[in-house]
């Protein structure tokens, strides 16, 4: 299957909720090449979590096109191009009854490339041990990710969307619940990771402090509309 | 007499085995109103069969699944209003049941083929219906094995798996279709106005018992075929109609597992709270 060398594109974006009386994001025109490292940013309610959400088709525009790797986000064809991102949540942590296990949560990164009836390698084994120990939760992966802390099942739910080595990775606020240490490190490795694999990481943050040095593109919104860094113009 | 009792006694494990497991499931993957419009729809379904002198289980089958079908379909491209859809679907297969009922042949309510359509009836478990439900336990296995991977993403989160690009739609519809062929195969013990007793009581009990998502799975289908066959041989005994007693059964099942699940949490904090 052909995929395109841009990993999002949205253009004239419009995307509404169902109840509200007016758009989550309008008029919203972004593209963003391979090998680039995106900060979006804004105040609470600006709009951030609703556009990482439409560009990868999780919520569809009303008005306008969203292509991921070049493929509308309305076709079925979608899920093909989302076996190329990792996504972290923001919304990611897990109530303390959750028993799966951190090593078994990382585990899953790999299901949709999965056919019937086949199990785990031993290469993606391997590569789960080094993307725990890069993230430094190698000690943590038979505990249950419930009992966990918050910082560190971010930590573990970051590792799941690194073992997938994706092309485009989408974080969405993932400094939230990490300390300062954690912060630092988080960066680093995706840094690290859009120079080795020459991908891309769009990350949704309203905290600009741990990345906004090594954006490529820097990407503002406020009331659902990019006020600064539009269209990476 | 015994032989009969026997194969009803089988029927009712095997219900009530794939009734604990697909309810694991929908409960799960917050498809339960959902399930609750499909278990509505095989009761129309079998009570369309009575106008048409067609047999109950075929056609509540096939409205049923073609319900489950189509309701997936639609909810995979709206995001909001599914609940409303839901019970629109709920009532409506409620209505063209009691309809339908109305409008066949059968006079009086406590005939048999009307017993199997409303309260379920030890009289109707035969060699094929038994049949039916081995072979539809064997396909959800099967189908639960090859796609292990896929659904326990889904179980972790549905949104993730989503973006990752599992395919969350077709699994989601499988799953519906299930639901709607274990639903209608069960009809024949409890009948339409209580199958989904079996669907969600057993369930709702596991996870009282554990908070492992495996350990649920399997608690919830022993507790449904515990439910279908202690109520099956107390309706036998009692003379009371068996559909219902197999959803008093999961009840007192569902209450004492709660009961316990208070009891221990209390122990627990008393031991707790000592120096």
């Amino acid at each position: 299957m052909h995929f395109s060398k841009e990993v999002v594109k949205l253009r004239d974006v419009w995307v509404a909720y169902s109840g509200s009386d007016r758009p989550a994001m309008c008029n919203i025109n972004l593209t963003v090449p391979l090998g680039k490292l995106v900060l979006i940013t804004g105040p609470n309610g600006a709009g951030k979590t609703t556009l990482i959400e439409t560009c990868l088709g999780l919520l569809k525009p009303y008005r306008g096109s969203a292509y991921l790797f070049g493929v509308d986000t309305r076709s079925w064809r979608i899920r093909h191009a989302r076996r190329m991102c990792g996504f972290v949540p923001q919304d990611f942590m897990k109530p303390p009854f959750e028993a799966y296990t951190v090593r078994h949560v990382i585990r899953l990164g790999f299901a949709p490339y999965k056919s019937i009836f086949e199990s785990l390698t031993e290469d993606e084994d391997r590569r789960i041990r080094r993307v725990s120990e890069l993230l430094e939760i190698e000690d943590l992966l038979d505990r249950p990710i419930g009992t966990l802390s918050g910082g560190q099942q971010q930590r573990a739910v970051i590792a799941r969307a690194l073992v997938r080595k994706p092309r485009a990775l989408f974080l969405d606020e993932p400094f939230s619940s990490l300390d300062r240490e954690g912060r630092r490190l988080i960066s680093r490795v995706v840094r690290e990771y859009v120079r080795a694999e020459d991908a891309s990481v769009i990350i949704v943050s309203h905290d600009v402090n741990p990345i906004i040095d090594y954006a490529d593109i820097v990407v503002r919104m406020e009331n659902g509309r990019i006020v600064s860094g539009e269209g990476y113009a | 007499m015994l032989e009969f009792l026997g194969l009803a006694l089988l029927a009712a494990v095997l219900s009530g085995n794939l009734c604990g497991a697909i309810g694991f499931y929908v409960q799960r993957l917050r498809i339960t109103t959902l399930s609750f419009s499909v278990a509505h729809a095989a009761l129309a379904g079998a009570s369309i069969g009575l106008i048409l002198n067609f047999d109950p289980v075929y056609s509540a089958m096939i409205v049923a699944v073609a319900s489950a079908l189509i309701l997936g379909m639609i909810f995979a491209r709206i995001e909001y209003g599914r609940e409303l859809i839901s019970m629109a679907v709920f009532s409506a297969s409620s209505a063209v049941a009691i309809f339908a009922i109305y409008m066949s042949n059968v006079r009086v309510l406590a005939t048999a083929s009307i017993a199997v359509v409303l309260w379920g009836s030890l009289l109707a478990i035969t060699v094929e219906k038994l049949i039916l439900l081995l072979l539809t336990l064997f396909m959800f296995i099967l189908y639960i094995i090859a796609y292990r991977i896929q659904i326990d993403s889904m179980l972790y989160d549905v949104k993730m798996a989503e973006a990752e690009g599992v395919n969350v739609q077709m699994h989601m519809l499988i799953m519906l279709f299930f639901a709607g062929l274990i639903i209608s195969s069960s009809l024949r013990l409890t009948g339409g106005f209580l199958v989904f007793t079996l669907l969600y009581n057993p369930v709702a009990a596991s996870f009282q018992i554990s908070r492992k998502a495996h350990l649920q799975l399997l608690a919830s289908s022993i507790l449904g075929a515990a439910s279908a066959s202690f109520g099956l041989l107390v309706s036998y005994t009692l003379d009371w109609p068996v559909g219902a007693t197999i959803a008093i059964v999961s009840s007192i099942i569902l209450l004492s597992a709660y009961m316990m699940k208070v009891l221990v949490e209390a122990f627990r904090r008393r031991c707790l709270s000592r120096p």
